[in-house]
């Protein structure tokens, strides 16, 4: 069936390799045996993490997004075949992006993201390494932790994943890229639903161990100095 | 020339007093003395543990300073944990460092707890740029240096990894005392299971969540009758099992994304061996070299505040006195720290 593998990453989760599918570029995601984990878990947690994965992702291929193509699935050994995307994640190129760029990209993301929140799916792992950046277009990947839910909660969850991500990777680019973000995602979405995650977002962000700084000053000051 | 510098942490149940020494840019510790308080009944009383701590807190300086070999006014500076930790605690140590930088005129060098032990791991492994995961009582994050800064790269959303553990044995009433002959209760009760309960388990990219684990398993523990050791014992089992697979994962997944050569475990959930045995199989799976710090410095200590107070001496970090207030919510991510690269 396939041509040479050609192994390209070892993620958290899953080996990918390269290879052709029926004179397609593709990658085969295959989620490998975890031995830190118990048989019994690792095996229902890989079984489930490829069945979502390939479910979302064809389904906001489907509704026109930015996401690979799914050619193949393969249960039995935790594998899927998508479309290649040719280009670079935007973790790996982010410090050497122009700021133009960077407000570009960030605000074609946030469109990407609403529609995808708009559509009740959450990405679940929304960081820096699973966006790739080929011919211009951010495309989202790595579907494995995503889900279907109404909670505003998931979708201001993958929000403050990139925000987090963002501040730990290009602190100095954080800004620009949340700004531009937020205007492509409330164009999509509309002002008020745009507020409520917003709102939601500030307040997950109050929740991690001892809040963060500005907030801090602005909030607790009177009860903790 | 050599530098020597005392330090006090006091933000939780431990009290300790530790000193650190540069002698030609060689590193040491000469004491590393503690006093933990331990609960009679429920969890940790922040007046009660203050109340301990100032107990203690004459024998463990002095005692601190005789295994060192030195006199207070052998030493260059007073270091403190001024947070983040439990109030009435934190103003133990502060008091004390205040009184001892006025009355023997020393610089006072104010520590974050965190970045201590960070730094404690990294001195006693040479470690330059490691990924670290940080499990502790009040504490579960992982995090990496960037830009003069530890920045946190994921963490919990609620409950930290050694709060759960110790809240679910408290709940099931098997503790306290939590630790039994150094072994942790949890970990004597999953010795009578066998069998895995799947049980809620909350990854949110490199963030975790522990709320709905404890909730869960709690209100399966309701309905096991205490004699049933098998049943609380499965039970143990998977809530283990479950609460260590977050964080191995969290952690495989940020040392997926930065490509770090190396893995620290450092805070006083890193004692648990069964934590440990997973960090070693998941680090050799991505070739990360991978080092746990030992439990003498793994759980509070004041050594890791000497040894962190010692850097900061070095880039003349002082505040009067009169400043060192305690900072109950300290993050680490505020520090910037002159050593750590651009």
């Amino acid at each position: 069936m396939a041509s040479r593998l050609i192994k390209i990453a070892h993620g958290a989760e899953a080996i990918l390799f390269k290879t052709m599918f029926l004179g397609y570029d593709v990658v085969a995601k295959i989620r490998e045996e975890k031995p830190y984990r118990h048989p019994v878990y690792d095996r229902s947690f890989r079984l489930r993490r490829t069945i979502t994965e390939a479910k979302v992702v064809s389904q906001l291929k489907m509704l026109g997004l930015n996401v690979p193509a799914l050619f193949f699935i393969d249960l039995s050994n935790y594998m899927l075949v998508m479309e290649y995307i040719n280009g670079s994640k935007l973790s790996d190129i982010i410090q050497s992006l122009s700021e133009d760029y960077v407000e570009e990209l960030a605000s074609k993301l946030g469109s990407q993201a609403a529609i995808m929140h708009k559509n009740k799916i959450y990405h679940g792992d929304f960081t820096l390494a699973n966006i790739i950046i080929s011919e211009g277009e951010p495309y989202i990947i790595d579907f494995g932790l995503s889900g279907y839910s109404t909670d505003i909660e998931e979708y201001a969850i993958d929000i403050h994943l990139l925000m987090r991500s963002i501040e730990a990777l290009a602190p100095e680019k954080a800004e620009v890229f949340m700004t531009s973000f937020w205007r492509g995602y409330c164009n999509i979405l509309g002002k008020e639903f745009c507020r409520s995650i917003k709102e939601r977002v500030s307040e997950i962000r109050l929740r991690g161990r001892y809040i963060e700084e500005s907030l801090r000053r602005k909030i607790r000051h009177e009860r903790y100095m | 020339m050599k530098t020597i510098i005392l330090g006090i942490e006091s933000t939780s149940h431990t009290f300790g007093i530790g000193v650190a020494a540069f002698t030609d840019s060689k590193p040491a510790i000469l004491a590393n003395i503690i006093s933990r308080y331990v609960p009679e009944k429920g969890g940790i009383h922040p007046r009660e543990a203050s109340q301990h701590h100032i107990t203690e807190a004459p024998k463990v300086l002095k005692k601190a300073l005789e295994t060192a070999g030195i006199s207070i006014n052998d030493v260059d500076g007073i270091a403190v944990a001024l947070g983040p930790g439990l109030g009435p605690c934190l103003r133990v140590g502060a008091t004390l460092a205040r009184f001892l930088a006025s009355y023997y005129d020393k610089p006072l060098i104010p520590v974050n707890h965190a970045v201590a032990h960070i730094e404690i791991g990294k001195m006693l492994f040479n470690l330059s740029d490691p990924l670290v995961v940080y499990v502790s009582g009040g504490n579960t994050m992982i995090v990496i240096q960037k830009k003069k800064r530890y920045r946190v790269l994921g963490e919990t959303l609620d409950v930290a990894i050694g709060n759960l553990i110790d809240t679910f044995v408290r709940e099931i009433g098997l503790a306290p005392p939590y630790i039994i002959g150094g072994k942790h209760v949890l970990d004597v009760c999953a010795e009578w299971g066998s069998n895995f309960i799947e049980l809620p388990y909350t990854v949110k990219g490199n963030d975790l969540s522990f709320s709905g684990l404890l909730t869960a398993a709690l209100r399966i523990a309701k309905n096991i009758s205490k004699d049933n050791r098998n049943a609380i014992g499965d039970l143990c089992l998977s809530f283990r099992e479950t609460a260590y697979n977050m964080l191995v994962e969290v952690s495989e997944r940020a040392l997926a994304l930065t490509h770090k050569k190396s893995v620290l475990l450092v805070g006083g959930v890193a004692a648990s061996k069964y934590l440990d045995r997973k960090f070693k199989i998941m680090t050799s799976i991505h070739n990360a070299s991978y080092y746990v710090v030992p439990p003498e410095y793994a759980g509070d200590n004041g050594a890791m505040i000497a040894w962190t107070g010692l850097l900061l001496y070095l880039h003349k970090r002082f505040i009067e006195p009169i400043n060192a207030i305690v900072k109950q919510k300290w993050r680490l991510d505020e520090v910037v720290l002159p050593w750590l690269p651009d």
